[in-house]
């Protein structure tokens, strides 16, 4: 396709899709004005109603807990669908180095990002899995922190190299650690049934507002989550990593 | 709209701008990064924080990472052994 005729192509699209966005524009709220009575009604009720601070994750994993389910399957889906497309014939050997391939240079790291990534590893993991912990109290959750921990260790890759980051980062470790962060929010969420009670129905005590183990059901579904996030988001850069790496005759 | 919320906005067309102008992968990482960083804050001014963390976390931090990471392992020399 010649540049005229995408410039055309682009002209024509335009004149049919430009009168429509215009008057969806129109239709838009003033800047900064919301429409939607729900948000507010929560604020107003949600600490009293699930002795949580953060509304956030009380509609998340309590109010629309079913929704955040349907999100952590479509994650679990992504994943297993990553590990399906990449993962072929090739081995796990740990001490094999992805930069050892033909026609590829390998450049050392300079002590300047070893000595960082010593630093900032640990502490990115503590403060993912604080995230994680602290997900009824304040910002953040089970997604946030678990992507935080998991780029921890890709930290670790970056600054000590692959032998060590395979060191710390095993494949059957990360399926377990999915595969449980799914099957925990399925099953608390199945508990209530038995009492007679609706899918995901906040049935533990709500304990005391602004405690670790306040909101009932919110924290441990966080935790779920954070599993969840952990092991599917370490796979992903796991199957990239080893993708890039040549195998051996001894690997198979 | 508060000055705060401006000042955010031109700097997130700013870094825009930026990702569609960079050509070479590894600065298109840091600039999709800085876009992520930029567009989190701008959800912290909304007062969506949030929203803005995973925004932070995704667009700011795993993704450029992960590009990075992928790169890293790619780096090519034009000669070969």
């Amino acid at each position: 396709m010649s540049r005229a005729v995408r410039l055309i192509a682009f002209f024509a699209a335009a004149l049919v899709c430009l009168p429509l966005i215009l008057a969806g524009l129109r239709g838009l709220p003033a800047f900064g004005q919301h429409t939607n009575p729900y948000g507010d009604a929560v604020n107003a009720q949600g600490e009293a109603l699930r002795h949580v601070t953060n509304m956030v994750a009380a509609v998340n994993f309590d109010i629309r807990g079913i929704d955040t389910l349907g999100e952590e399957f479509i994650l679990f889906t992504a994943v297993t669908g990553v590990v399906m497309l990449l993962r072929g014939a090739r081995g796990e050997a740990r001490s094999a180095d992805p930069s050892e391939i033909l026609h590829r240079r390998r450049e050392g790291r300079s002590e300047a990002v070893t000595g960082l990534g010593r630093w900032v590893a640990p502490t990115t993991l503590v403060f993912g899995l604080y995230v994680i912990l602290h997900g009824q109290l304040t910002p953040g959750g089970g997604f946030q922190g678990g992507v935080i921990v998991a780029a921890s260790a890709l930290l670790v890759y970056f600054g000590e190299g692959y032998a060590a980051w395979r060191l710390i980062v095993h494949s059957t470790a990360l399926d377990v650690l999915e595969a449980c962060g799914v099957a925990i929010y399925l099953v608390v969420g199945l508990v209530p049934l038995f009492t007679g009670g609706s899918y995901l129905e906040n049935v533990l005590p709500l304990g005391e507002v602004g405690s670790m183990l306040s909101g009932g059901i919110i924290p441990i579904l966080n935790v779920a989550v954070g599993m969840a996030v952990i092991g599917g988001f370490c796979t992903i850069a796991l199957e990239f990593l080893e993708e890039t790496r040549q195998p051996k005759e001894d690997d198979e | 709209m508060t000055v705060l919320i401006a000042i955010l906005l031109l700097i997130l067309a700013v870094t825009s701008l930026g990702v569609v102008l960079t050509r070479e992968p590894r600065r298109q990482a840091i600039a999709m990064g800085a876009n992520g960083l930029v567009l989190g804050l701008l959800f912290l001014a909304f007062q969506a924080p949030d929203a803005a963390y995973s925004e932070i976390v995704i667009g700011g931090l795993i993704l450029p990472l992960l590009f990075m990471v992928a790169l890293s392992t790619l780096r090519t020399t034009g000669k070969k052994k």
